[in-house]
């Protein structure tokens, strides 16, 4: 209790105390994704609504416009593009994390009446604020006097990750003396969530305050965060979802004297300042200047393990009755088979018995880490179970700086200049020991290798031996430094029917690592800084839209940039070491798309088509591999991806107040070629990692750079189709809406460790057919369908390479509803009240994502696991029948 | 500003807070008695001597069969893998009686079982339902299964069959007798009489110089590992050149330990599959 008191307390000083020393700073956001997460996973704890990437409701465009609300439920993305894609600007300011490249919508979480006056904008928009991702933009005014006048006080109920919100808010509007305030205070909350044994405790501020000083300026000080702790949901196997009778079975929890208790809590809090500065020069020239601050500390907490102790996780594979023998061989999942075989049957049915026992067996045990951590330390040992927290947190200074000029009735422009220079702050602190006293800072992997009194084995030389405490910062300890400059200019035309858009930017990025501990497995390159890697980019879109009449729009919308990689993925182990990644370059894009918008009588609508290609793109994944049990890193550079396909919005008014809408894409988003691959274990040295990175030709002996065969891959996490039939209503401040959604075509979140291509079974030629085509008479289908890689038995270059099949989801309907009535008072007050439903038919069954675990089904003596790693992937469903009741009093 | 903290100090209080768990006769084991002890690891030996005396072979255990034992060796130092020996002195058959002194191994699927069954820890086994047998000789309990190498053999039992079928009996002792290791002289070690399963596995000394100690060397570097990620070190007996393999795991603290050069005793589990075998519990049964 003490401990979040005092961080809540500590984060309020702070940020006033910012305020007081630099009155023109604020902030960039992120939402400060543990590295250890895989993509599937980087949002799971975000409200579904909240997730939607790209562009917040773009209302010139009736596509964009819609889906982000409609195929929430779904974790939709617009045409599959990570967030990193899109950007947010808030005053003026864009907030997204440099290192991540991400917005973290729990930055502004729970202060939805400050942030509602938003604008959705695409990539090729014209605006005054700065640049849009090739996803889009939204752009957020929050400046006090655009508030309105008077009171909201909001009370809110549902059944998702909270059960309990409550937002007040009050603004004064634009006073006499120039002066206008507005504030939030809200809360979110809930002792348990939908999700078995999580919790939300979350508390949100906003103030703004703004002067006009006169007719030309105005300056806007916003300053708000959102102290939020709250317990995660896990993913996990269909085995273990099927043994728990659930598809929300949360492996992350379990009961510790009765009570439960999740492993896997976050505390994130990201107090921010922004200081605008509103220049109207005359009325044609506007400045606009943001400054801002922000300071975030966000942590998540793992459970951590010697490498002697047993896997505490619940649905670890070995505590799988699919463990016993394989269930998924037809030659053995059979009668015959099990008949000779009883003691398989025996095994699995004493698992299955034992997972169904109790509620207590399918969880963490919590009190079993305790007794073993005790019975330990009373033998002489150390405590072999603790809970760590990750830190991520960040300090970041912005500032954007845009000219806008109108400069007559058809051509305007505006040219801008913005700055970021960003500090990540990444380490890990001890939670709790356990009921443990001693634990000492080594790598318990290293010391199973090199051994206990190795050099290796230390996490940090400079500080061997280290004993570690609760709160003590133990096992890595490092900063990313990130600073960026972009100039910009954007200039559109509108001439006749015509209307043509210009943007180009230009932007230089340094990232640089600076290591505070000298770790044992990189004693020469892991302590201080690792120098500045720069990269130059730049790019710039042109938008042609021709309107023949105003029933009809055309546009052909054209794009072409190269970014710097993200920080996030530019260092090849970056909790042990400071190098950075081989072949680390610019991520290409470019983009193209057509649409046709057109209004006819009763019936409107947009079809757009579009084709974005990525080129050399860097992607790190770094996971706990069961398979090597040691912390992994695995990053692909020059990745080539393709995303295309079509979106359509059709409206027909029935009535005036009647309408029925047919929404949705069908897109595809794939990786197009094979990439290169660097692989790195935290707990090994610079010689043995060497040898992790090499891939043997089995003909010629000789070794070839290492890849990820990954062609034909989908982008997963999202719906690639998503169609929505919908109806609206309103009457007397009435208003009724029911869509039926369809989804399909999810695609798990593939292992590129399972295909790297040392991984990959290989085969060898055996000659020819008669018409000239290679041989391979010991594959089969079922065999390349697990991923392959065929050699020709003369020379050894590779004929082809498979990857294993990614799977696809089924896919499914959904109907949400909601109902909503408008009441108008007296003196100015209303009440609205507002209830949705999704999911109104309890469809348990649809998957909003997943990922393959990270180990293959074979011994190194080519024996198959019983265990199948890859019939075993763990996902996510999206949410059962779910509600929201909302009550808004304005007075 | 005042009221957002006051809110912030009032509600935002931290919901990841929990009391320590009361551990005190914390049991993965039976809590309830398994029975009375009707059984024992010499008649179970005596009883099923064809299927003792095979290199693997395994059956099924269909009775309530209750034996009991100490744990003399675990996985104390990592060196021994999901193996448990049970060893019991039957202070009522004289000394040099075959049937006095019997150990067996209780196989658990789990790693780091020494919390749970710490070395002088008095157990009840009911066998009902579990397989006895041999895995490359070694005499075991335990349930099939199949190697990474696709053969059957006798593996662990399921931890969570402890619930049902162990029990734990008093409180470990670690000074008892069947914690003292049996030493094992030149003589007795040459003897072929002597190779066969009521002499293992058990909890024994042998004193020797390893072969390839140099001063230098350590019992277990992974460049020597084989197949069962494990490396043998000859100890040869000066009396009679006697050779005792001792084989170590790579993975632990003994593995990366110097083997100490000249006369030592070395304590560990006896077991006999070409040659003489034993695996030492920890660094301590170096001396």
């Amino acid at each position: 209790m003490k401990k979040g008191v005092k961080l809540t307390a500590a984060a309020l000083l702070m940020a006033s105390g910012a305020w007081a020393q630099a009155p023109a700073d604020t902030l960039q956001l992120s939402d400060n994704t543990d590295f250890t997460f895989t993509e599937s996973q980087l949002d799971e704890d975000n409200d579904a609504a909240q997730t939607v990437s790209t562009i917040v409701g773009a209302k010139s465009d009736p596509y964009n416009s819609e889906v982000g609300y409609l195929f929430s439920p779904m974790r939709f993305k617009v045409r599959a593009y990570d967030n990193q894609y899109s950007n947010y600007y808030m005053n003026g300011l864009q907030l997204n994390d440099l290192e991540l490249g991400r917005f973290g919508y729990s930055m502004v979480g729970g202060m939805n009446d400050a942030t509602r006056n938003q604008e959705g904008l695409s990539a090729y928009d014209y605006n005054r604020t700065g640049l849009a991702g090739v996803g889009g933009a939204t752009s957020v005014n929050t400046r006090a006097s655009q508030f309105a006048q008077g009171s909201k006080l909001t009370l809110s109920g549902c059944n998702r990750n909270y059960v309990a919100r409550g937002m007040f808010t009050h603004a004064t509007g634009l006073l006499p003396s120039g002066w206008a305030f507005a504030g939030l205070v809200g809360y979110r909350w809930a002792n348990e969530g939908v999700i078995e044994g999580t919790f939300y405790n979350s508390l949100s501020y906003f103030l703004s305050a703004e002067k006009r000083i006169n007719e030309h300026h105005s300056l806007s000080l916003v300053t708000f965060g959102s102290p939020t702790e709250r317990a995660q949901q896990g993913a996990s196997t269909e085995e273990a979802y099927w043994l728990a009778n659930s598809h929300y079975y949360n492996p992350n929890w379990g009961y510790q004297n009765g009570e439960k208790r999740n492993a896997r809590v976050v505390n994130d809090f990201e107090p921010t300042a922004i200081l605008t500065w509103d220049w109207k020069i005359d009325d044609t020239k506007k400045l606009t200047t943001a400054a801002g601050f922000k300071y975030s500390m966000y942590s998540s907490t793992a459970l951590g393990w010697s490498g002697d102790a047993y896997d505490p996780r619940p649905d670890y594979y070995k505590n799988m009755p699919s463990s016993i023998f394989d269930v998924w061989d037809p030659a053995k999942n059979n009668p015959d088979y099990l008949a000779q075989n009883p003691f398989l049957l025996e095994q699995y049915y004493d698992l299955v018995d034992y997972w169904r026992a109790s509620e207590a067996n399918q969880q963490i045990n919590w009190d079993r880490m305790y007794f073993v951590n005790r019975q330990n330390e009373a033998a002489g040992g150390e405590t072999l179970y603790y809970q760590e927290r990750r830190h991520n947190d960040q300090m970041v200074f912005a500032l954007n700086s845009a000219f806008s000029h109108d400069l007559n009735r058809w051509g305007k422009y505006t040219v801008g200049l913005s700055l970021n220079s960003t500090k990540g702050m990444h380490y890990k602190t001890m939670a709790d020991l356990l009921g443990g006293t001693t634990y000492t800072d080594i790598d318990k992997f290293a010391a199973n290798d090199y051994g206990i009194n190795s050099i290796e084995a230390q996490n940090d030389l400079r500080n061997p031996n280290r004993q570690i405490g609760v709160d003590d910062k133990f096992g890595y300890n490092y900063n990313i430094f990130v600073n960026k400059a972009r100039a910009y200019g954007l200039y559109e035309v509108n001439r006749g029917k015509m209307n043509y858009r210009l943007s180009a930017f230009a932007e230089g990025t340094t990232m640089e690592r600076e290591g505070l501990m000298q770790n044992g497995r990189a004693p020469e390159n892991s302590y201080g800084k690792s120098g500045q890697a720069k990269f130059l980019g730049g790019g710039g879109r042109l938008g042609l839209t021709y309107r023949p009449s105003g029933a009809h729009i055309l546009s052909l919308n054209l794009g072409a940039e190269s970014n710097a990689p993200l920080a996030r993925n530019s260092f090849v182990a970056p909790r042990m070491q400071n190098n950075f990644v081989d072949n680390l370059t610019n991520e290409d894009i470019y983009t193209a798309e057509a649409s046709y918008q057109f209004r006819l009588g009763d019936f409107s609508g947009k079809v757009t088509g579009y084709y974005t290609r990525f080129n050399n793109g860097v992607e790190q994944t770094a996971f706990y591999n069961d398979q090597e049990e040691r912390f992994t890193y695995l990053t692909m550079t020059n990745v080539n991806r393709e995303h295309y396909g079509v979106e359509a919005a059709l409206k027909y008014n029935l009535t005036s107040n009647f309408s029925v809408n047919l929404t949705g894409t069908y897109a595809e988003a794939q990786y197009v070629n094979n990439p290169l691959a660097q692989v790195a274990y935290e707990g090994m040295n610079a010689s043995t990692l060497k040898t992790l990175n090499t891939w043997k030709n089995p003909v010629t002996g000789q070794q070839m750079p290492l890849c990820v065969v990954a062609d034909g891959m989908r982008v997963n996490g999202t719906p690639l189709t998503a169609i929505s039939l919908g109806l609206n209503y309103n009457v007397n401040g009435w208003f009724f809406e029911a869509n039926l959604n369809y989804y399909d075509r999810v695609y798990v979140d593939f292992s590129e460790y399972r295909r790297l291509g040392n991984v990959l079974p290989y085969y060898v030629s055996e000659g020819f057919d008669d018409k000239g085509n290679y041989l391979f008479q010991n594959v089969n289908a079922d065999d390349l369908a697990k991923g392959a890689v065929l050699y020709d038995a003369q020379d050894g270059h590779i004929v082809s390479a498979y990857s294993a099949e990614q799977e696809k989801f089924d896919g499914g309907f959904m109907l949400d509803l909601s109902i909503g009535r408008y009441i108008r008072l007296a003196k100015g007050k209303s009440i609205s009240i507002n209830l949705s439903v999704q999911n109104v038919t309890n469809n348990r069954n649809l998957r909003t994502g997943g990922y393959e675990q990270n180990r293959d089904d074979f011994y190194n003596t080519g024996v198959a696991k019983a265990y199948t790693f890859s019939k075993n992937s763990k996902y996510y469903y999206a949410n059962a029948f779910n509600a929201f009741l909302n009550v808004g009093f304005k007075f | 500003m005042a009221l957002a903290a006051g809110l912030m100090l009032s509600l935002n209080s931290c919901m990841d807070d929990y009391d320590e768990p009361n551990t005190d006769g914390y049991l993965i084991t039976s809590p309830e008695s398994l029975g009375e002890v009707n059984y024992s690891i010499a008649e179970l030996k005596n009883d099923n001597a064809s299927l003792f005396s095979q290199t693997n072979a395994f059956e099924q255990v269909k009775e309530d069969k209750i034996i009991e034992g100490v744990v003399a060796a675990n996985d104390c130092g990592g060196n021994l893998y999901q193996t448990l020996l049970i060893r019991h002195i039957d202070e009522s058959k004289p000394e040099g009686d075959a049937d006095r002194d019997q150990a067996i191994v209780l196989g658990v699927k789990h790693t780091w079982l020494t919390p749970y069954f710490q070395l002088g820890q008095r157990v009840k086994v009911n066998l009902k339902g579990l397989y006895i047998g041999c895995y490359s000789k070694l005499p075991k309990i335990g349930q099939p299964y199949y190697t990474s190498s696709g053969n059957l053999r006798l593996g662990p039992v399921l931890l969570q069959l402890c619930a049902t079928n162990v029990e734990l009996v008093g409180q470990p002792n670690p000074d008892c007798a069947e914690c003292q290791p049996i030493a094992l002289s030149p003589e007795w070690l040459r003897a072929t009489a002597n190779r066969n399963y009521l002499n293992y596995p058990q909890l024994v000394s042998v004193t020797g110089t390893i072969q390839e100690a140099d001063g230098e060397a350590i019992f277990a570097p992974e460049s020597l590992q084989d197949a069962g990620y494990g490396v043998d070190r000859t100890l040869v007996n000066s009396v009679n050149n006697t050779k005792v393999t001792i084989r170590t795991s790579t993975q632990n603290d003994i593995a990366f330990t110097v083997m100490p050069e000249g006369e030592h005793t070395y304590t560990g589990l006896l077991s006999y599959y070409s040659n003489w075998q034993i695996q030492l519990r920890s660094v301590s049964d170096i001396q």
